[in-house]
């Protein structure tokens, strides 16, 4: 993950929101399917494409398993950046184990796979929930 | 007899007349592959009349690590169509069919094999052919024709392609039925058994969900002996709770065996991070590598 500020994410609406979508448990596989259409769509590579699958399914997952069991997902592009915002408006999962477990970034997990992938990640976590904001640097085929 | 004992392909015996129900090509060649192998590997003759025809009949065998080839040149198998075998162009008697595989057997006797097995995929019979409602009086004579010899034949259906009615007649003649051990299967995901090479097969896309399933193949698989293969070439997506699963399996038995994990680039890249490229005992295959 880098700490650049350059790669700050811009404010939601700041650029070209492709794509906003709720999800639960039962529709992780259509997020998943329209976050790779609308990345492929950017104009990313088959790599960070995946990259970007995998990066906005574990925040999704992390909010169902271990967050309020449904959230929000909103990509957007700005410029040579892809921003993806996952957020859950609370903690009341079935098997939700505390934000400092949840959000842990322990080696092969959810957040550890997302610095490895993502070029920067930003997390809010307050009493109303937790936003997750990752920015993807869109390489473009030379 | 009626099929009333559902049976892994490697369990089938002499004298079985099996009935094997697939769902896509690939499971067809997988378990025909698996036939063939143990067929070989027991010195008997072994034929496949296959739908694919002879070229990409032997080419999926060979690729499933199937001396398929030497075995031809030596006599040992043959991979044909069924014309000029249970078809005489769009005509079928089984009178006929029952007759040619009578001579199959007396001359694998005379050519001194202990038995033969022939794989016969069925997929002809959904072409206009004349005389196909005599199939069934095939299947019963198929039975007939191997009590008592040291013969089995493996009646290759497609499940999606055949009628219900069709499969429930014809698979009353049948000793046995086979199908891939399936642990779970859905519009999104298919793990099943893979029998040749042995391991596991993961298609479409898995997450967390299906941990019990995975953990179920993984823990079967183990028990397999020898090198492990986990086919996931067909496999779009895999979250990081499911590439730990398979990596601590991996792990695990790499200091007493090879387990080779087959996917696409993208998913080979998760299995990299968590240190699965340059583990002694893990070959991880990116498909297009050889």
């Amino acid at each position: 993950m880098s700490s650049d500020p350059g790669l700050s994410p811009a404010p939601p609406g700041a650029g070209t929101a492709v794509l906003e979508q709720a999800f639960d448990r039962d529709s992780l596989y259509a997020l998943r399917a329209a976050v790779a259409a609308h990345a492929a769509a950017a104009g990313l590579p088959r790599q960070q494409v995946y990259d970007v699958v995998t990066a906005a399914h574990e925040l999704a997952a992390n909010a169902v398993r271990h967050g309020a069991g449904h959230g929000q997902l909103r990509l957007w592009a700005d410029g040579q950046l892809l921003h993806c915002q996952v957020s859950d408006d609370g903690q009341d999962g079935q098997d939700a184990p505390g934000p400092g477990v949840a959000w842990s970034r322990e080696h092969g997990h959810g957040l550890w796979i997302i610095d490895q992938v993502a070029d920067h990640v930003t997390l809010d976590h307050d009493n109303g929930g937790t936003t997750v904001i990752i920015t993807f640097t869109i390489s473009r085929p030379s | 007899m009626a099929a009333d004992a559902s049976a892994q392909i490697t369990e089938l015996t002499m004298d079985d007349h099996a009935c094997l129900t697939f769902g896509e090509a690939e499971e067809l060649f997988d378990l025909t592959a698996a036939f063939v192998r143990d067929g070989l590997d027991a010195g008997l003759k072994v034929m496949w009349l296959s739908d694919a025809g002879p070229g990409p009949a032997v080419a999926e065998l060979t690729r499933r690590g199937i001396a398929v080839e030497p075995a031809m040149a030596a006599g040992q198998m043959t991979a044909d169509g069924c014309e000029g075998r249970l078809l005489a162009g769009q005509v079928f008697s089984a009178e006929a069919a029952i007759g040619w595989l009578t001579r199959q057997l007396a001359s694998s006797c005379e050519l001194g094999f202990p038995g033969l097995r022939i794989a016969v995929d069925m997929s002809w019979a959904l072409r206009p052919v004349t005389g196909i409602e005599h199939l069934p009086e095939f299947e019963e004579g198929i039975a007939t024709v191997l009590a008592g010899t040291t013969a089995s034949v493996l009646c290759q259906y497609d499940r999606d392609r055949f009628d219900p009615v069709t499969l429930a007649s014809v698979a009353a003649f049948h000793t046995r039925s086979v199908a891939a051990a399936t642990y779970h299967a859905d519009p999104v995901l298919r793990i099943c058994r893979q029998y040749a090479p042995p391991g596991i097969r993961i298609a479409g896309e898995i997450d967390y969900q299906a941990e019990e399933a995975l953990a179920l193949a993984l823990a079967e698989a183990v028990r397999l002996d020898g090198d492990i293969t986990l086919n996931m070439a067909p496999l779009a997506f895999i979250d990081g709770f499911c590439t730990r699963m398979v990596a601590d399996t991996a792990k695990m038995l790499s200091s007493s065996r090879t387990v080779i994990l087959q996917c696409q680039p993208e998913v080979a890249a998760g299995f990299a991070r968590l240190g699965l490229g340059g583990l002694s005992g893990v070959r991880l295959v990116t498909i297009g590598e050889q």
